[in-house]
């Protein structure tokens, strides 16, 4: 099952109906990457279920009765139990259904993943200066970079709402002279990506 | 309203880890505003009872000063040396007296009777040698005898009802579990507001805005339990969720902020009921030493955090 090739609803959209028996539902958006978590998780432990999309530019009224703050992924069961935030709906699903487990065994180990999670992203939350590493941009600004001005080429920038702290940095990084110097378009990277993937010797000449 | 329940150490309901068996006095309601008297007065000998406090009461008070908190030792500082390893049986967690994230670990060692000692750190002039035990030096950490270190509150928490035998605090349930975690993302502005109103208390500036937004946040809280029905935020009885959040809630008299809480009737029932759990009681901090720490914290005096240890 792919990452819901079905189209996503949007406002004025009818709500979906009960979840049947032995599956369980993701609302998700194809290009989310927090969806994504959930739905990584749902195949590799090789669960039974279905994906509803959301239109998160346009979200349907009645999205907000599974998760009051209208954000994907969302999971619903047969029971009619939602789950939200995507790391609680991964925990959740390891949890909840046999086979293999994704999440040690083991409290210290167990703990010892959730730390190096925590830690990964407390760098942002406490990030209390535009730039990651103080009020101006910096070394570590340029080594994070190249990587978020991909994202745009495949369409996750979106995502970055959930994070808004990242969003300004983005932001922020695109108005620096050097970065935009040396900045490449989206199309042009999706272009590169393209004949990359299919092994193309003129993969690296695009554009030229 | 549950009645007031006497407890000492003999009753036999009444179980403590090892280190730590004290006779408990329970208080009855907590009202939105304490009342500004304490029993305990502080002079230049330390804390001692107020003379006005009757003889039974007396007993029971110093009971409690006397086996108070394992945690009463000093804080270590620059230059001090590195504690040894754990010894085997014991669980040792880097603390601070006054911290409310390392009390929702102790909470949790408390509660489920763990063996354990208790290492104070001095936040303000941290032991070189506590960057070996956290990368950013923050508390509270915990330590084992196979030198497994363990950090980040919730995460200390939960390795602790993993690891350790005993009643459970997180339901069995992944349902239930995935809820009780979602509950705590509700809570997440909360830490942050109260430390807000607090400072611009301390530094006399205007907070109404901010103990605004605070009230908000316990409206959000005030629904869940008016929804759910029970008196606590798991269910009938206390369990994880309630010791991850009660922290805060302690703070609200001594921040100056107790008042946030007046629109919230069943909040206020919840802190009613938390002040008669065994393991709040434990830790609950006496509110004069609380304002002591405070005073010289924003007096930036390295020696706040050995406030009202008596020796």
């Amino acid at each position: 099952m792919s990452g819901g090739s079905a189209r996503s609803l949007g406002k004025g959209s009818p709500p979906p109906g009960p979840v049947p028996e032995g599956v369980i539902r993701v609302y998700s958006m194809r290009f989310c990457p927090f969806a994504e978590r959930t739905r990584l998780v749902l195949n590799a432990k090789g669960i039974r279920h279905e994906v509803i999309n959301i239109n998160l530019k346009n979200k349907p009224e009645w999205f907000f009765e599974k998760n009051p703050l209208g954000l994907v992924p969302v999971l619903e069961n047969s029971q009619g139990q939602l789950i939200y935030e995507s790391t609680i709906t991964c925990e959740y699903l390891d949890e909840a259904y046999p086979g293999k487990k994704l999440l040690p065994d083991d409290p210290y180990e167990k703990a010892r993943q959730k730390m190096i999670f925590e830690l990964s992203s407390q760098v942002l939350t406490n990030k209390k200066t535009t730039f990651f590493g103080g009020k101006n941009i910096s070394m570590v600004d340029y080594l994070i970079w190249p990587w978020f001005e991909r994202l745009e080429a495949v369409e996750l920038i979106d995502c970055v709402d959930h994070t808004p702290k990242l969003k300004l940095w983005m932001e922020a990084m695109r108005k620096d002279p050097t970065v935009s110097a040396l900045i490449t378009d989206a199309k042009t990277l999706r272009g590169f990506t393209d004949l990359y993937l299919q092994n193309s010797p003129d993969a690296c000449d695009y554009g030229l | 309203m549950a009645s007031l329940q006497r407890k000492n150490r003999f009753h036999p309901s009444v179980s403590f880890p090892l280190t730590h068996q004290i006779d408990l006095y329970l208080e009855r309601d907590f009202p939105y505003t304490e009342p500004s008297h304490s029993k305990i007065e502080f002079g230049a000998g330390g804390p001692r009872l107020s003379a006005a406090v009757p003889g039974c009461e007396r007993w029971l008070m110093r009971r409690r000063l006397e086996s108070m908190a394992e945690d009463a030792t000093r804080a270590l500082g620059k230059g001090s040396l590195p504690p040894g390893p754990v010894p085997e049986g014991l669980i040792r967690i880097y603390s601070m007296r006054f911290c409310p994230y390392s009390h929702r670990t102790r909470l949790i060692l408390q509660a489920k009777g763990i063996r354990h000692e208790v290492i104070n750190i001095n936040l303000k002039n941290k032991p070189e040698w506590y960057y070996t035990k956290h990368p950013f030096g923050q508390i509270p950490v915990l330590e084992n005898s196979k030198h497994q270190l363990i950090y980040e509150s919730v995460i200390a928490c939960e390795y602790l009802d993993d690891a350790y035998p005993g009643r459970k605090l997180y339901p069995f349930d992944p349902y239930e579990r995935a809820r009780q975690k979602m509950l705590l993302e509700l809570f997440y502005k909360v830490p942050h507001l109260t430390k807000e109103c607090l400072v611009a208390f301390r530094c006399g500036r205007e907070c109404t805005d901010l103990k605004l937004a605070l009230r908000q946040e316990f409206c959000n809280l005030e629904e869940i339990l008016g929804y759910q029905n029970t008196v606590f935020f798991g269910g009938d009885c206390i369990s994880m969720i309630d010791y991850l959040f009660w922290p805060w809630f302690e703070r609200l008299d001594v921040y100056g902020i107790a008042d946030c809480v007046s629109h919230t009737p069943a909040l206020r029932l919840w802190i009613a009921a938390m002040k008669q759990d065994p393991a709040v009681c434990a830790l609950l901090i006496d509110k004069n030493i609380f304002l002591g720490f405070l005073n010289l914290y924003f007096q930036n005096n390295p020696d706040a955090f050995d406030y009202g240890l008596s020796c």
